[in-house]
């Protein structure tokens, strides 16, 4: 066969192509009119009707990725005490991992980048990886995993969104630095009451770093109850008076038990609410820890701030502490704190603190930190 | 017997007089809440989360808001990213599966309407960028009808049984919206092309519907608070376009138009962005009743 096409095949192959191209474009041109001519009369009638629709634009930011964020503390200190005095460091990175899972569920991930202050090495960690549950009946709600227990206001809030940099004396003497923050499950209720009331039980396996609390090798629970009571006073004043209970096994092979009472009050006026605002709140702790059959601890401790919005980015924290050693109720802590925190945006804030404690069975020391976080990507609320 | 039957009588008009306002539902804005009212009529009892004095972006997560949204059958969001600061937090404590994002109880309000100032790629460097678009779109009356849209569908979605009735309601409200957008649309037009300044850049639907021209704005950037520079720039455009208007929201303070004010003469007018900003403002007719009125009066 054969497929070679010499000049004569050529031409009029070109010749009939061009014909039936160009009949077809006569074809079109004469239907383009008619159309051109309808289209014309539409936008004119549109014209005199003047009944201009905004352009239909494409939606952005469609993806099924979790909202992903990240905080970062960096800080600077002084202590007036000890060899080292000065110190400067990137406390700590957090990344968050926040989305629904399915109509079901919803699952909150915050993996942490911290220094250690000891070996000053930075590990990660997982500070809370939870599920949520969004439609159990009968107003409950089931949070599985690793998370911030819920004692009273400080426990349960990431480090920086509270309005000063250190944490108070008796919430770390009974916690530690970070706080009650363990794997287990936690059941709430939503009381049906008019008021806001919700009553909430955890069970976590245990304490991992928790100067109250132990994880041992045996089959022990930390049980936690928490009643959280939140009453609007007025459009811009609000209450909230929450009981805690927990008992758990410690590192004596016995039990702590942890009673608190948090009260907050609140001023924030509708109107000018991110100009002007006022929170006044307190959390009072008593300890019961039995160490042996004979020796047995009890001891108590407190921090009340007030914190005072004074423009639209400053914020003026004053905070007073008091606190005795859980192992020893006569060795006391106080300590009295002011911090003014500026906001350059939801994104942004520098914050300035300066501390002095005073302890009975020793000299008292000062401290100033300065904080500066910042906010990458998403960022959800936080408690109100 | 007459006695059975009297108190049958009387339980049946407390069931039927239960059944009035029935249908549960809360909103995240006041002009959601008016909207559904009018759909909804006697069907439905609303309550709103944010009041029309307040900065629709930066509501306070009161738990107390976690009560009605647990016991509402309805859920209606003006949508976009304007209530991500606080909404979803709600609606995830509300323990509530039927307005959960995706149920039928879930009615985002923006579904359907034309987006302005949709951006192409997001850099916070540019201030409070929304992702979707400028979520004020319940400033352009027009709009009202895609939201009124919404928001009917909503209510048939699950009370089927009373479709027609908030058809008829549906469409009694789209003829009011075109018989007032004539009145309001002839009272601005005098006022065409009149350049102004704004506070925050939340007026985008509104200047486009009544052909205004927003020169410039308060804010340097959106979300960020006047600089003095910027204030500089803002008294040189004023008197070099002889605008007479600086236009702001109840929940911006004046400090900085009061010194434009001072340097230029130019006058400041606090309208409404949302019912209930003032205490004449009680429909979502009322909120441009009231905007129209107050702006041709000073730019007259």
């Amino acid at each position: 066969m054969n497929l070679q096409f010499g000049p004569k095949k050529i031409i009029p192959v070109i010749v009939l192509l061009s014909a039936i191209i160009f009949s077809n474009k006569t074809v079109a041109q004469t239907d383009s009119t008619a159309t051109d001519s309808v289209l014309l009369k539409q936008i004119e009638q549109q014209m005199q009707t003047n009944t201009e629709v905004a352009p239909q634009q494409t939606r952005s930011g469609i993806s099924s990725n979790p909202d992903i964020g990240v905080v970062a503390d960096f800080r600077a200190s002084y202590i007036s005490q000890g060899k080292k005095n000065f110190d400067a460091y990137l406390n700590e990175t957090e990344i968050s991992f926040q989305s629904v899972v399915d109509p079901y569920i919803r699952a909150d991930f915050f993996l942490t980048f911290g220094r250690d202050p000891v070996t000053n090495k930075y590990g990660a960690a997982v500070e809370e990886g939870y599920l949520t549950t969004l439609s159990l009946p009968a107003k409950l709600q089931l949070k599985v995993g690793k998370f911030r227990e819920a004692v009273g206001r400080i426990n349960p809030t990431h480090p920086h969104a509270l309005p000063f940099i250190d944490l108070p004396n008796a919430f770390v003497n009974y916690f530690g630095e970070e706080g009650l923050n363990d794997e287990g499950a936690s059941l709430s209720w939503l009381l049906p009451t008019k008021f806001y009331s919700e009553l909430i039980f955890q069970a976590t396996s245990g304490a991992s770093e928790s100067p109250s609390f132990y994880r041992g090798d045996n089959n022990r629970f930390i049980y936690l109850g928490h009643l959280k009571n939140f009453f609007t006073l007025s459009d811009n004043t609000t209450l909230e008076f929450g009981l805690s209970g927990i008992t758990g096994p410690n590192d004596s092979s016995s039990t702590t038990n942890i009673g608190a009472i948090d009260l907050t009050y609140k001023w924030k006026p509708v109107q000018l609410n991110t100009y002007k605002s006022l929170t006044w709140q307190s959390e009072f702790f008593y300890s019961n820890a039995k160490y042996s059959a004979n020796k047995m601890s009890n001891s108590f401790g407190l921090y009340s701030f007030l914190e005072y919005q004074i423009a639209k980015r400053w914020f003026l924290t004053g905070r007073y502490d008091y606190a005795q050693k859980p192992y020893n109720k006569n060795i006391v802590e106080q300590a009295y704190s002011l911090s003014a925190g500026w906001l350059a945006t939801e994104f942004q804030k520098i914050e300035f603190e300066g501390k002095v404690t005073n302890v009975n069975i020793q000299s008292g020391f000062n401290q100033f930190w300065l904080r500066w976080i910042f906010v990458i990507g998403a960022h959800g609320a936080h408690q109100y | 017997m007459k006695k059975i039957i009297s108190i049958f009588s009387l339980l049946l008009i407390i069931i039927s007089g239960a059944n009035a306002g029935s249908i549960k539902v809360v909103t995240t804005t006041m002009d959601m809440k008016s909207i559904t009212e009018m759909i909804g009529g006697n069907k439905v009892s609303v309550q709103t989360i944010a009041t029309g004095y307040q900065n629709p972006h930066f509501v306070d997560p009161k738990p107390s808001y976690i009560i009605s949204l647990s016991n509402a059958d309805l859920f209606v969001t003006v949508g976009l990213d304007l209530e991500t600061g606080w909404s979803p937090q709600l609606l995830s404590s509300s323990r509530n599966s039927k307005i959960q994002k995706g149920s039928p109880g879930y009615v985002d309000a923006s579904e359907g309407v034309g987006l302005l100032q949709v951006p192409s790629s997001v850099n916070r460097g540019e201030g409070d960028i929304h992702i979707y678009g400028n979520p004020h779109y319940w400033l352009d009356p027009l709009n009202g009808k895609v939201i009124a849209r919404n928001i009917a569908s909503g209510l048939e979605r699950i009370d089927p049984a009373n479709k027609d009735f908030y058809e008829a309601n549906l469409h009694a409200f789209f003829a009011k919206i075109d018989l007032k957008l004539k009145e309001w649309d002839a009272k601005m037009a005098p006022f065409k092309g009149s350049k102004i300044i704004a506070y925050h850049n939340e007026w985008v639907y509104f200047e486009r519907r009544f052909g205004l021209q927003i020169v410039d704005f308060m804010e340097p950037k959106p979300g960020i608070p006047p600089s003095p520079s910027q204030l500089v720039k803002v008294i040189k455009e004023v008197t070099a376009n002889k605008i007479k208007v600086i236009i702001s929201s109840p929940y911006f303070t004046t400090s900085s138009s009061d010194v434009v004010a001072k340097q230029t003469g130019v006058k400041e007018l606090t309208l409404a962005t949302s019912v209930g900003a003032f205490s004449s403002i009680k429909n979502y007719f009322d909120l441009f009743d009231y905007d129209v009125d107050q702006l041709t009066a000073v730019l007259k």
